[in-house]
């Protein structure tokens, strides 16, 4: 269906639209060079995760792909920090952290568009849905980059606090797919929002991309969270003090 | 430094696609429901229809009218179906029975057999209405969201342009400084390089400007007085040798100098109260006194031509001006006045207020100037008539063009006008009190 194809670019690009907005802001002056790092590591990953994908999913007692995509996620979250803490790596490191979550989104899309179950999907849907879910993914992305642009200009330190919530997103993420796994015990679960801010709600989906939000988090999810965050805002801090 | 057309173009793009494919996609939301809706309504039908079949004498209102003719009899009809034939053309057609306008489909399978189902078009068309304001209601609700939208980012993508424009218009006309902008974006970066470019030059032009005259002036002075030294000097000479002068050589020579020297300080003084170059240091001042000694310094000039002179009006007038500047325009109109008027002429100055305006008034009984020469004596050198002026008087042409200038940097009015008396010219000057 339509709405499915969308739906699911959606939830794939959001989030690397948003983080590569925020990093472009960050990294504005050598975007050419950002895009180059960025572009690299991206294309080889996602070939090399693609080309893989059936032997890396039989891996593990066939949880190879989900241990791969939180080691991804984890990776992209170091890089964050990485890129935070030390100047002469900050782009290096962000672009790769970008990469990482580029191919999380870029198998999980090539994987839905060639999965013998799209019988449903029509081509006309397919290419419909994700021309939908681009050019939304795309128009915020661009919204995003002004918008930063913006607060910078007027001296509102948002990109500490947008970065750490990025990065602790993608712990969220990780955390998930450990639960998942059953590599994470997830503990006791701490609230249910789902009724005041629905998960499929646009603005919970918007959410969801940017911080990782959840209607129903365990105690070990959250606990990573706010650690994550924490540890992520003090890194940003310091470079900010540095500059 | 950002383009303004990039910017633009990006953030508007961004901006329709977002909200146009977000009210398709909510479109395409609402038209699924709809079509649910509608499809579970046909099995409803449908199920009611056949449960009909087998409950004999229900009347259970249908959304469909149905008839099954058999050999020409009618075997089957439900509850809004009529007894005779719904439509005797086959396919689709339109009839009007039982009150109503129906859309009917006939169809003969075989030729014993004939199936004629209809539906009311009101109904018909309630359902497609639903179904196209459902696809229709996101995208004119984005409507306003996007003319607010646009209207915001324009305004702010052309905000440098509206500062750009602020900063020109709230400049003062001697601040030639240059216009500071932040963020200034490529279409704008030019236009303002050269603007600042521009007022750099003026400032330079009228700096030169400014000290060329002043320099000139001052260099004169000099040799002037040394001339005049000189002249008197070889008059006297001339006198006590007992040479005569039956052409009067000497005394134009002397009256030449003179006029050299008056205007060579009407020039530094024009310098000096010219709006562009002079700094006015405003002070708290009375007029009226200031009137008094201009008159008590023209005293000697004005009982040597056996002059009559009056102060009427108020005795202390307060306004904020600087005083140099003031006291040279009433000694020019004093000046003027005297110059212009006969021997035992009347010179009177009035001082009054008007609202939120100091008024002086001087006026003779001279010659006075015709109208159609009232806005070209406000011009640097200009004089009626010429260098041969009637009267005789020696005159730079510059008088007048100072007291504009000061009225102008005082922000207030300057009028001309016939004399009170029978004659003679009428300057009314307004200053702001």
């Amino acid at each position: 269906m339509l709405i499915n194809t969308v739906l699911m670019f959606l939830r794939e690009l959001l989030p690397l639209c948003l983080l590569l907005a925020t990093l472009l802001v960050w990294h504005r002056s050598v975007w050419r060079s950002f895009a180059l790092y960025f572009a690299f590591p991206s294309l080889l990953m996602l070939s090399l995760i693609s080309l893989q994908m059936v032997w890396i999913s039989e891996q593990l007692d066939g949880l190879g792909l989900e241990l791969l995509y939180s080691f991804l996620y984890l990776s992209c979250f170091v890089l964050l920090c990485l890129s935070a803490l030390k100047a002469q790596w900050a782009l290096l490191s962000s672009a790769f952290a970008a990469a990482c979550l580029f191919s999380i989104s870029g198998s999980n899309l090539l994987l839905y568009i060639w999965l013998p179950g799209q019988a449903e999907n029509t081509p006309a849907d397919l290419v419909l849905g994700s021309a939908l879910g681009v050019g939304i993914g795309a128009s915020i992305a661009v919204l995003w980059y002004y918008l930063l642009t913006e607060l910078k200009q007027w001296r509102i330190q948002s990109f500490a606090l947008l970065l750490s919530l990025s990065g602790a997103r993608q712990v969220m993420m990780t955390s998930a797919l450990l639960i998942q796994s059953d590599w994470l015990v997830a503990g006791p679960q701490l609230w249910q929002t789902e009724q005041l801010l629905s998960e499929q709600s646009e603005l919970g989906f918007f959410l969801q991309a940017l911080m990782g939000y959840e209607a129903t988090p365990s105690l070990s999810q959250v606990l990573l969270y706010v650690l994550c965050f924490t540890v992520l805002f003090w890194c940003c801090s310091l470079m900010e003090k540095k500059r | 430094m950002r383009s303004l057309r990039r910017y633009l173009v990006t953030v508007l793009i961004a901006l329709f696609t977002l909200i146009s494919f977000v009210a398709a996609l909510q479109s395409y939301k609402q038209r699924a429901i709809r079509a649910e809706a509608l499809f579970d309504q046909d099995l409803q039908v449908l199920a009611s229809s056949l449960s009909q079949q087998y409950q004999a004498g229900s009347q259970q209102e249908l959304g469909l009218a149905l008839q099954v003719w058999q050999k020409g009899e009618l075997v089957y009809r439900s509850a809004l179906a009529p007894e005779t034939s719904m439509s005797e053309a086959e396919g689709f057609s339109e009839h009007n029975f039982a009150g109503k306008r129906w859309r009917v489909f006939r169809q003969t399978p075989t030729d014993l057999l004939t199936v004629i189902v209809a539906q009311p078009l009101k109904q018909r068309q309630q359902l497609a209405d639903e179904v196209i304001t459902a696809s229709i209601y996101p995208v004119v609700l984005s409507l306003p969201l996007q003319a607010l939208l646009i209207w915001l980012v324009v305004s702010k993508a052309l905000s440098p342009i509206k500062r750009f424009s602020a900063q020109l218009s709230s400049k003062k006309a001697n601040d030639l400084s240059p216009v500071e902008l932040d963020q200034v974006p490529a279409e704008l970066d030019q236009m303002l390089k050269t603007t600042n470019q521009l007022f750099a030059r003026l400032a330079d032009a009228f700096e030169r400007e400014k000290r060329f005259a002043s320099d000139v002036a001052h260099e004169l002075r000099t040799p002037l007085s040394v001339l005049q030294v000189n002249l008197h000097n070889a008059s006297q000479q001339w006198q006590h040798s007992g040479i005569s002068d039956p052409e009067g050589s000497m005394l134009a020579l002397q009256a030449g100098v003179e006029r050299m020297s008056a205007l060579i300080e009407q020039i530094m003084l024009l310098n000096r109260t010219n709006p562009e170059h002079f700094q006015a240091r405003t002070e708290q001042l009375d007029l009226a006194g200031l009137c008094r000694q201009v008159v008590a310094d023209w005293y000697p000039h004005i009982d040597k031509k056996q002059q009559q002179i009056e102060l009427l009006g108020l005795e202390h007038l307060s306004l904020k001006g600087d005083a140099f500047a003031l006291r040279l325009l009433v000694s020019n109109l004093v000046g003027n006045a005297s110059k212009y008027s006969a021997v035992g002429g009347s010179i009177q100055l009035e001082l009054s207020t008007n609202q939120q305006q100091a008024m002086l008034v001087v006026q003779d009984n001279g010659p006075g100037i015709a109208p159609e020469e009232y806005s070209r004596v406000f011009d640097r050198f200009y004089r009626v008539g010429g260098d041969r002026h009637q009267s005789g008087t020696i005159g730079s042409g510059l008088g007048l063009a100072i007291v504009r200038d000061i009225v102008v940097l005082h922000q207030g009015r300057i009028s001309l006008g016939a004399s009170d008396f029978s004659s003679g010219l009428k300057v009314t000057v307004e200053l702001p009190l």
